[in-house]
């Protein structure tokens, strides 16, 4: 690993939980067609370990290919057929609108973590990552990098991420489609606090094919308020001012009202195959990786 | 009381103890602009409002009367200003209620409350009204129950104690006295002026005999009252007249003596008095009793609302005991009859006030105790007070400052008579002239005797000098009113007339000369009245028969009159002292008692109490309640606040 991507990682991930994060690999629920050989089975026979069938050499094909011990005994060319493995694309999708600079630590930061692990376990698993930040009209978008040497390079995008701007979940996640058409893996990063509802943008991933994992990031004042006495609360995002007199009874209408909104979630992912993933802001990365992550099936 | 007024400001006056309080709602407006400024909310970013959107919508849309309820504090707090400023302001309902807080009752237990009306006595109706009274008592309320007739008793102190005052309440009895409201008016004044608030409910028929002692009586808006009076009225506590009885159905005697008249030759005549104050004419019978055997009777014929005097002659009764009868069934039936107690003329009470160590004292004593007829009772100046049981009262060397009943003698001594002067001393005078005509100067010549120093006195017009010398008179007959009074005008001690035969012949005429020493000796006192028992050196205790059976024992004192108090009851008292058997009448006797319609107002000084009927309506204030509903809408208030779920 180049000393670059250690001090960069550093910022984000430190090294110790990077060399942890190489234990693991992206798990794609369907066997998906890339672009170039990486090292997932593929519908295509190609050139890897694993060991297809046989056809006869024809010009042009790949010496290194030819099965020289049957060339020995039949004096025939014939080359090894492979089961192809391939590439994935994983798209990260994070939002960056401002209510995503909310909460301790701020969910972007959070949400930035997560990305970089799962692109560097991406990246190690020679599969293209493509990261785009988005708040509405405003994007933060880095092309599609390939190979771990890449790391750097995406953690040194996601660290520079910046929240503003309001959620428009479902404009964002469409013109990401229309503009990246490669299947794959499609994970988004978002508290889905959307006045448009979570369903448009959710709907418009699904639509481009890929495997789309939720993952659900709210900061711990959000799920569990400490406020008191009377207030004017502010919408980061609209300016919308709101104002309540703190009282044991509205706190529980709150809380309720936040399990019944990760819920609904929950249940709108389940019913469409999209992987939910809650995260609080402030759990431990690793446990939430090596945990939730892999419960939910994204890794393996 | 506070006067009906006109208008808003009347009716606030009406409504408002202290009114001026009701400025403080000027404290409504002042929590309604801080309302309008509102307080300062404390703005806090997050990140996303919709969350808490939802949750206000949720229980907002769950909460019934959410306008009401988006004020309910600045309403609570708007009624908690309220109530306290109303509360300050003392607000009052006039209801059959109990005044606030500190009540004196002063209830009626004469003898006009025996009058039977439809429902019970007077004095059952009373008491039924005090009960109630003592029903309607609040928390922190306070009674105290004074009865009245001819004297006053605190039954029980300001309590609160509804179970004693029920228990005091039904245990007060009638008596057959006079109304007299003056010491019971006193306790209840002396006790407003420690407290304030006290309000005074007179349980009475309205008939009271002494109103005017209470405050003299002027005319209204006189402007001559004196600032002696004022200062008394503005002392005075605001009373209740709780008028009791409605019936004026009685007749009864009055007035009953024995007398005889001037000439030796007549006979023996008591006199009665019947009073009718029934609508109807009294057509009925006086009958008149001696030791129970009817010696006469007499038809009557009193128109309504009037005076009959009825006259009885006999001979010479002897010792006994007389009785009227009046055969009449009425409301009232205690003076229906009166008695008197007739003794024999040999026995004159005699009552010497002097020093008991004076030599002039032993003087007296002893000529007095030459004569059978006299029972002298020996008193001290210092121990003597006005009393009316002695036929003569001989004052040596003190004059007290009213003239007591009876005739009255006496030695160096100026009695307060109107123009008797004192003018200075006369030494070394001899007695030139007497007046050998009066009674008390018969068969005697006091000429020879010496006397050392003497006052000078002038007489008034009409006075006699029945001995005088250069200066003036040395012994006077200054008889006021019927009432005869002699003054010796020197010391005894300073003359040597006690050793002189005239002395002792004196005193014998003045003994005669007393009014019922001719007759034959009639005793009546009023009911309420103390009855004296005379000193005697050999008895240590009297018993006392009262009519209804009862008997009491009374210590005896040597040398003064012991008094009796009891005499709550009409009839004969019979007295058993060191084996003599006495009677003494005790009779009611009063027009005022027997006059039996309730009056309609009691006039006290200038004010004028008008009687209230049926129900007790007082000023009853009800600033605690509001005060209380102040204190409890802050706890709801403090509730709301702190659990308060809508903006």
């Amino acid at each position: 690993m180049p000393n670059g991507t250690k001090t960069e990682s550093k910022a984000l991930l430190d090294a110790d939980f990077v060399r942890r994060l190489e234990r693991l690999v992206i798990a794609a629920k369907r066997v998906q067609l890339g672009r170039a050989k990486g090292e997932r089975k593929s519908k295509r026979k190609g050139s890897s370990v694993e060991f297809a069938d046989y056809r006869d050499y024809v010009q042009g094909d790949d010496l290194r290919h030819i099965d020289w011990n049957i060339y020995g005994r039949l004096d025939a060319l014939y080359l090894k057929l492979f089961q192809e493995q391939e590439d994935l694309t994983v798209h990260l999708l994070v939002d960056a609108s401002q209510s995503m600079a909310y909460g301790e630590p701020a969910k972007i930061e959070f949400a930035a973590k997560l990305a970089a692990a799962i692109g560097y376990i991406a990246l190690i698993g020679y599969d293209r990552v493509s990261v785009e930040a988005f708040a509405g009209a405003r994007r933060q978008v880095m092309r599609p990098v390939r190979g771990k040497g890449n790391a750097n390079r995406l953690f040194s995008f996601l660290s520079g991420l910046s929240a503003g701007g309001q959620t428009e979940l479902e404009d964002s996640c469409k013109s990401y489609v229309l503009r990246n058409r490669s299947k794959g893996i499609a994970v988004i990063f978002s508290d889905f606090l959307d006045p448009e509802g979570f369903e448009g943008g959710l709907r418009r991933l699904l639509q481009s094919g890929c495997d789309v994992y939720a993952v659900h990031i709210l900061a711990r004042q959000e799920i569990d308020p400490e406020v008191t006495g009377d207030l004017k609360l502010l919408d980061s995002e609209t300016s919308a001012c709101t104002e309540i007199s703190v009282s044991p009874a509205l706190l529980k209408r709150y809380r309720q009202n936040v399990d019944g909104f990760c819920d609904a979630l929950r249940r709108h992912c389940l019913a469409r195959d999209i992987g939910y993933m809650f995260a609080p802001s402030d759990t431990p990365l690793d446990r939430l990786l090596l945990e939730v992550f892999r419960r939910g099936g994204m890794l393996q | 009381m506070i006067d009906q007024g006109t208008g808003l400001a009347g009716m606030v006056d009406t409504l408002f103890m202290t009114p001026a309080f009701l400025w403080f709602l000027a404290v409504l407006p002042v929590i309604l602009i801080l309302y309008l400024l509102k307080l300062r909310r404390t703005e806090v970013v997050i990140s996303s409002t919709l969350l808490w959107l939802k949750s206000l919508q949720d229980l907002t849309a769950n909460a019934p009367f959410q306008r009401l309820r988006k004020n309910l504090l600045l309403l609570l707090q708007l009624l908690i200003a309220l109530a306290l400023a109303l509360a300050l302001a003392r607000p009052y309902l006039r209801a059959e209620m109990l005044p606030g807080q500190y009540i004196c009752l002063l209830i009626d237990r004469s003898a006009s409350m025996q009058t039977q009306e439809k429902a019970g006595t007077r004095l059952d109706l009373a008491r039924e009204s005090a009960l109630r009274l003592v029903n309607e008592m609040r928390w922190g309320d306070r009674m105290m129950v004074v009865t009245f007739g001819e004297t006053a008793d605190v039954l029980v102190e300001l309590t609160e104690d509804r179970v004693r005052l029920r228990e005091v309440l039904g245990a007060i009895q009638a008596t057959d006295e006079s109304t007299r409201m003056r010491d019971a008016f006193f306790v209840a004044q002396s006790l407003h002026q420690t407290n304030p608030d006290l309000s005074v409910i007179v349980l009475t028929d309205g008939n009271v005999s002494d109103l005017a002692q209470i405050l003299p009586r002027s005319e209204a808006g006189a402007p001559s009252a004196t600032e002696e009076e004022l200062v008394l009225e503005s002392q005075m506590p605001e009373l209740v007249f709780f008028q009791v009885g409605e019936t004026r159905d009685n007749a009864g005697i009055v007035q009953l003596s024995m007398r005889k008249p001037s000439d030796e030759a007549g006979e023996q005549q008591t006199f009665a008095l019947v009073h009718n104050e029934s609508a109807n004419p009294l057509q009925t019978t006086l009958t008149l009793y001696f030791n129970d055997v009817m010696i006469g009777v007499s038809e009557l014929d009193v128109p309504p609302g009037a005076d009959q005097e009825v006259l009885f002659g006999h001979g010479d009764l002897g010792e006994g005991l007389l009785r009227a009868e009046l055969d009449t069934h009425d409301a009232l039936a205690v003076d229906n009859q009166a008695w008197l107690a007739i003794r024999p003329a040999a026995k004159l009470q005699v009552l010497l006030v002097s020093e008991p160590k004076a030599t002039s004292t032993f003087y007296l004593q002893r000529v007095f105790a030459l004569d059978p007829r006299a029972e002298l009772e020996t008193v001290a100046p210092s121990n003597y007070f006005d009393t009316q049981e002695y036929d003569l009262v001989v004052f040596n060397g003190f004059a007290p400052p009213s003239l007591p009943a009876g005739s009255l003698l006496f030695f160096n001594a100026v009695p307060p008579v109107e123009d008797l002067d004192v003018l200075g001393e006369l030494e070394n005078p001899p007695v030139i002239a007497s007046e050998g005509e009066h009674p008390v100067m018969r068969y005697l010549n006091p000429a020879n005797v010496g006397i050392a120093k003497a006052i000078r006195l002038g007489l008034p017009s009409g006075a006699r000098a029945l001995a005088s010398t250069n200066g003036g008179p040395l012994i006077a007959d200054v008889s006021r009113g019927g009432q005869q009074i002699l003054v010796v005008a020197f010391n005894l001690e300073d003359s040597d007339w006690p050793l002189n035969l005239s002395f002792p012949l004196f005193v014998q005429n003045v003994l005669s000369w007393t009014p019922r020493a001719a007759l034959s000796e009639t005793r009546t006192t009023r009911a309420g009245r103390p009855l004296a028992l005379p000193p005697d050196p050999l008895a240590e205790s009297a018993t006392v028969a009262a009519p209804d059976g009862q008997s009491y024992d009374v210590r005896l004192d040597p040398m003064r009159p012991s008094y009796f108090a009891a005499t709550h009851q009409v009839g004969p008292y019979r007295v058993a002292l060191g084996g003599r058997d006495m009677t003494y009448a005790i009779n009611l006797l009063d027009p005022v008692e027997t006059a039996v319609a309730p009056a309609e107002a009691l006039e006290i000084g200038r004010g004028r109490v008008e009687a209230q009927k049926e129900k007790v309506t007082v000023n009853r204030e009800f600033w605690r309640w509001l005060v209380a509903a102040g204190i409890a809408i802050l706890a709801l208030e403090w509730w709301v606040y702190s659990r308060r779920a809508w903006v």
